[in-house]
């Protein structure tokens, strides 16, 4: 018990003073977090809502494969990326294994079907009058589009919040598509899983706690943004 | 003559290969009133999507105006909307709600101004409600808004579906002025889905009963269903609940429904054919039909309402007042089973 508080002690030391090393795996944990995240909403909530709003043959079996992938293993993934972007895989000319980018990649594909799967359930549970409603005031397709997903924007947030959740806890992606580079490709959990490793339980403990911080954050600012919206 | 606001042919719509309508023919004129009435699952509610070109129908053809039009076009877009049954707002403040047509519209001129004077229309005091979010409202409030909504917009057509079934009695009678308003000052054709018969007669010009998917008949006739039964040797009906016995020719099968028209009321009026049938009931309703200017009575002979029409002469002749027992008076042969 004793090595645990003396790890607080010392994380609350670390994070007081400043460490450009920590500040490294936060800037790098952040952009990539935000390139992943980025993208798979951009190309996850039209997909989703196109899944949950129109039928089409074989709906049912994109939604159980939209839904399986949602479980998906970061290992697994991070092995599918690793082997794509290696010098030897297909993407290897792109130079993109270690790097920031990479890890994204493997980011966007670990939260793209829980964007889609979450945006897909938010547009299906939407009311049939709503519809009725918009279409009733005139609204064309592209406004029923619009005005659909402005109205389902509490759930689609929720899918949002639960995918970045995701992204920025991951390990299995960063450590073997970024190979956990000091300075360069080190994330937040990375650097928490190799100082651990390390003995350095305070420095493991000071990275937990920004984690927890930027994830708390993050919650504040959208549930600021509900009451607003 | 005016070419009808719609005409409907051959109209058939299904849901998952299960028939819901099937209309050959329908005409609407422009700036009338039409009210349908019929049993919950006949079909108004899926015709007024149908006529607001919101959804599209599985064959036949509707025209507006003399056009064909689908959903999404233009015209059907800018000039008929629809108050669904139950009130429903977006997630979003008052004003947004009332105002949200318009902008579609791109018609942002005095978007204030149009938006209180489309809540004045439904009895909502514009400073009270107008930041008001969309959850913060009665039910009947987010009625009353749904339709300052629609009556912003100075629609050609406004499809009503039972718009008053779900609020309260103030809010119904609000919803009702400000709908027959839109017709006197704007000339706005309306449709009215709704269970309450007595308003429909007052102010429709045509009332269409629908049942089972089709129209027929004026309202007036009343619908009665099976299970019919053998009550003696080729004598086929029903027996009431107060022991008389409802008499109908030989159904097409044993819960077929009957069409029956009575034909006169009272003991003393159309002195009945031997072969006719009577039953006895209480007067429960006398209502002014708007455009013929008959009175027409319900009668409850036992819990089921037959409907008659009287002209000024015969009611006078022959007065009713709701509780006086009165005898109806139908033709076997009029029956007719749908």
């Amino acid at each position: 018990m004793a090595f645990i508080l003396k790890g607080f002690f010392q994380a609350i030391c670390l994070l007081a003073r400043g460490n450009a090393e920590n500040y490294s795996a936060i800037l790098a944990t952040l952009r990539v977090s935000s390139y992943s995240i980025g993208s798979s909403l951009v190309m996850g909530i039209p997909l989703g809502f196109c899944l949950g709003y129109f039928e089409f043959k074989g709906k049912k079996s994109i939604r159980t494969i939209v839904d399986t992938l949602m479980a998906l293993p970061t290992v697994f993934i991070g092995l599918l990326v690793y082997a794509f972007l290696t010098n030897r895989g297909p993407l290897g000319d792109f130079s993109l294994l270690f790097t920031l980018p990479g890890i994204a990649i493997g980011q966007t594909i670990l939260a793209l079907p829980i964007v889609i799967g979450l945006s897909a359930t938010a547009v299906e549970s939407m009311e049939k009058k709503l519809r009725i409603t918009i279409i009733s005031m005139g609204a064309n397709r592209r406004q029923l589009f619009l005005t659909s997903l402005w109205e389902s924007r509490h759930a689609l947030l929720a899918g949002a919040i639960a995918a970045y959740g995701r992204v920025m806890t991951e390990v299995g992606i960063s450590m073997m598509v970024g190979g956990n580079i000091k300075w360069h490709t080190r994330t937040i959990t990375t650097a928490i899983a190799l100082e651990t490793n390390k003995g350095q339980f305070g420095m493991g403990v000071a990275l937990g706690l920004v984690l927890l911080t930027i994830a708390f954050c993050v919650n504040f600012s959208v549930s600021f943004l509900r009451r607003r919206y | 003559m005016d070419i009808p606001i719609y005409e409907v042919k051959s109209l058939k719509h299904a849901y998952a290969g299960k028939p819901i309508l099937d209309i050959q023919h329908l005409t609407v004129q422009a700036a009338s009133i039409v009210g349908l009435i019929g049993p919950n699952g006949s079909g108004k509610s899926t015709l007024l999507r149908l006529l607001g070109f919101i959804e599209r129908p599985s064959s036949g053809q509707i025209l507006f105006s003399g056009r064909p039009l689908a959903p999404f076009s233009n015209e059907a877009r800018f000039q008929v909307t629809l108050l669904p049954q139950e009130p429903f707002l977006m997630k979003r403040s008052v004003f947004k709600n009332v105002s949200y047509g318009l902008k579609l519209r791109k018609n942002k001129d005095d978007l204030t101004g149009r938006v209180k004077q489309a809540l004045s229309l439904v009895g909502l005091e514009s400073d009270e409600f107008v930041q008001r979010p969309w959850y913060a409202l009665s039910g009947g409030e987010a009625q009353r808004v749904a339709l300052a909504a629609r009556l912003a917009l100075k629609p050609k057509v406004l499809l009503l579906d039972e718009p008053t079934a779900s609020v309260d009695a103030a809010s119904a009678q609000l919803i009702k002025e400000a709908s027959l308003r839109a017709r006197k000052e704007l000339g706005t054709t309306l449709i009215v889905a709704s269970h309450d018969w007595q308003w429909l007669y007052e102010v429709c010009d045509d009332i269409l009963h629908l049942f089972r998917g089709k129209v027929f008949g004026s309202g007036r006739e009343t619908i009665v269903f099976g299970p019919w039964q053998e009550l003696e040797a080729g004598k086929w009906g029903r027996k009431l609940s107060d022991g008389q016995e409802l008499l109908v020719p030989l159904p097409p099968d044993k819960d077929g429904a009957a069409v029956i028209d009575v034909f006169s009321i009272g003991d003393n009026a159309l002195k009945p054919e031997p072969e006719d049938v009577s039953l006895r009931g209480i007067v429960s309703r006398l209502t002014l039909e708007k455009n013929s200017g008959r009175i027409l009575a319900t009668i409850m002979a036992a819990n089921i309402p037959f409907i008659v029409g009287l002209s000024q002469q015969q009611f006078h002749d022959h007065p009713l007042f709701p509780g006086k027992t009165a005898s109806i008076h139908y033709s076997l042969d009029s029956v007719k089973w749908i």
